[in-house]
């Protein structure tokens, strides 16, 4: 077993694990955020998305040693309890999610995108949203809530504030 | 997975002196995109690994006195993203964008995509139609060989058991070569290329001809190959599209694809006549496009 420490959303907290243990089983098993999803567990759904250092990553294929004194986002950290995020916001005024079990990574995803580019042209969003796969709702009302996320972001939508 | 033994190396000094105690009985961690895929579905897992993931020594992207430096673990992202090598070789950063997706890509490493060695790797092509040399650190030191010699066969390179992939070497003379990477997939994203094609040239200004024409395919043999009859019948000749066109069937007729459930032999070929010519048309575009450090 080895001691790991990693600062998720934003608290530092600390757990023993065993050297084959991903990050994910970390997140799920250990410290019950259950928000990123176990889905194909071989990095193809991008169900288990979260943000590693700035960079979302699937957190299947990530030991949870390797996420030693990192910084990690999931899911979890994002809304306040009296306040969605925008992008979760722009989700469900759209109703960009059916089922949901790919909500949490696509919306990391997303983040990281606005994130790192608060104007994304509609490829670039695609393109983020490349390695989250979506069986039920379809991409078309994500990309659109992204959009409206972004603009909400940059204070150009009555949504903001 | 099944258990382990885990130790994360700081530097490649103390991954190859792991090796060299542990040899055959370590897997090196880099990116892990592949390697955590194999140990879940293994039914024996290696009894150590070695995380190299935070090696600062192999993380470089430099111009050095022997060319474009590259360390094995820059990830695909950190290529997307490095404006030395958007300036120098953008082929390298839009093959790096075909790979995986953005999570794959921001965990993936170029040594673990070259050493993983599947003959549909993306990184391979570019870096062959530029003649890319790799280092490579041992109990003896340091040898480098061409990276062609490295791949041997589907998932076997030239690596010891006791050796680690350190760099990664565009020379020196092929600097700002015009290059050109595509690649065809059954999707845009998530997607082993079917067949994928670089091509290197630089124009002779006086003449017009082809000099020193690469031709990489990948996907279409057991490993990486160079299209050499292509380049052959390219060298010195005339820039036409007849010319681009004719070493397109040329290297369709020398690639050894096979059928699989994603594509048959027969489509393979057709493919690589055709994305070798466009290889080929772009690489031409970029060399016309900046003659004064493009032609020779």
């Amino acid at each position: 077993m080895t001691q790991v420490t990693l600062i998720v959303n934003g608290d530092s907290r600390t757990a023993s694990v065993p050297p084959e243990m991903t990050l994910l089983m970390l997140l799920r098993e250990q410290f019950n955020l259950t928000g990123a999803k176990l889905g194909c567990d071989v990095g193809d759904c991008g169900a288990c998305t979260v943000i590693v250092d700035g960079k979302p990553v699937n957190a299947c294929l990530m030991l949870a040693v390797q996420a030693d004194g990192r910084s990690v986002q999931t899911i979890e950290g994002l809304a306040t309890q009296d306040r969605l995020h925008p992008i979760q916001k722009a989700f469900e005024d759209q109703a960009s999610l059916q089922c949901g079990f790919c909500g949490p990574g696509v919306i990391l995803s997303a983040k990281a995108l606005l994130d790192k580019n608060p104007d994304p042209s509609t490829q670039e969003i695609r393109d983020a949203l490349s390695g989250n796969l979506c069986r039920c709702t379809g991409y078309t009302k994500m990309i659109e809530a992204i959009q409206e996320a972004a603009r909400v972001l940059r204070g150009e939508s009555p949504g903001s504030k | 997975m099944r258990a382990f033994e885990y130790v994360a190396a700081r530097d490649a000094g103390q991954a190859v002196a792991l090796l060299a105690e542990h040899g055959a009985s370590v897997k090196i961690l880099a990116g892990g995109t592949d390697l955590l895929v194999e140990l879940k579905s293994a039914s024996h897992a290696p009894r150590m690994i070695v995380d190299i993931s935070r090696a600062t020594d192999l993380k470089n992207i430099a111009l050095t006195d022997e060319g474009l430096s590259i360390g094995a673990l820059v990830t695909h992202t950190e290529i997307m993203d490095s404006q030395l090598i958007r300036e120098t070789f953008p082929a390298l950063a839009d093959a790096a964008h075909t790979i995986g997706a953005v999570q794959t890509r921001n965990l993936g490493t170029l040594g673990g995509n070259l050493v993983t060695c599947v003959p549909s790797m993306d990184s391979g092509p570019t870096l062959i139609a530029l003649e890319a040399l790799v280092t490579i650190a041992g109990p003896e030191g340091r040898r480098q060989m061409p990276l062609t010699a490295l791949f041997v066969g589907p998932r076997k390179t030239a690596l010891k058991s006791t050796e680690l992939l350190v760099e990664i070497i565009i020379p020196r003379r092929n600097l700002g070569k015009p290059a050109h990477f595509l690649k065809s997939g059954l999707r845009k994203g998530q997607a082993l290329a079917l067949v994928n094609v670089a091509a290197s040239l630089w124009v002779d200004k006086k003449k017009n001809t082809f000099a020193e024409p690469r031709i990489a395919l990948g996907a279409v043999a057991p490993v990486v190959m160079r299209a050499t009859q292509a380049e052959a019948y390219l060298e010195g000749r005339a820039v036409t599209p007849e010319a681009m066109a004719e070493a397109g069937r040329i290297a369709a007729g020398e690639a050894r694809p096979i059928s699989d459930f994603r594509a048959s032999a027969g489509y393979r070929r057709d493919l690589i006549a055709v994305l070798t010519k466009r290889a080929l048309e772009n690489a031409v575009l970029l060399a016309r496009a900046k003659p004064e450090i493009t032609t020779k």
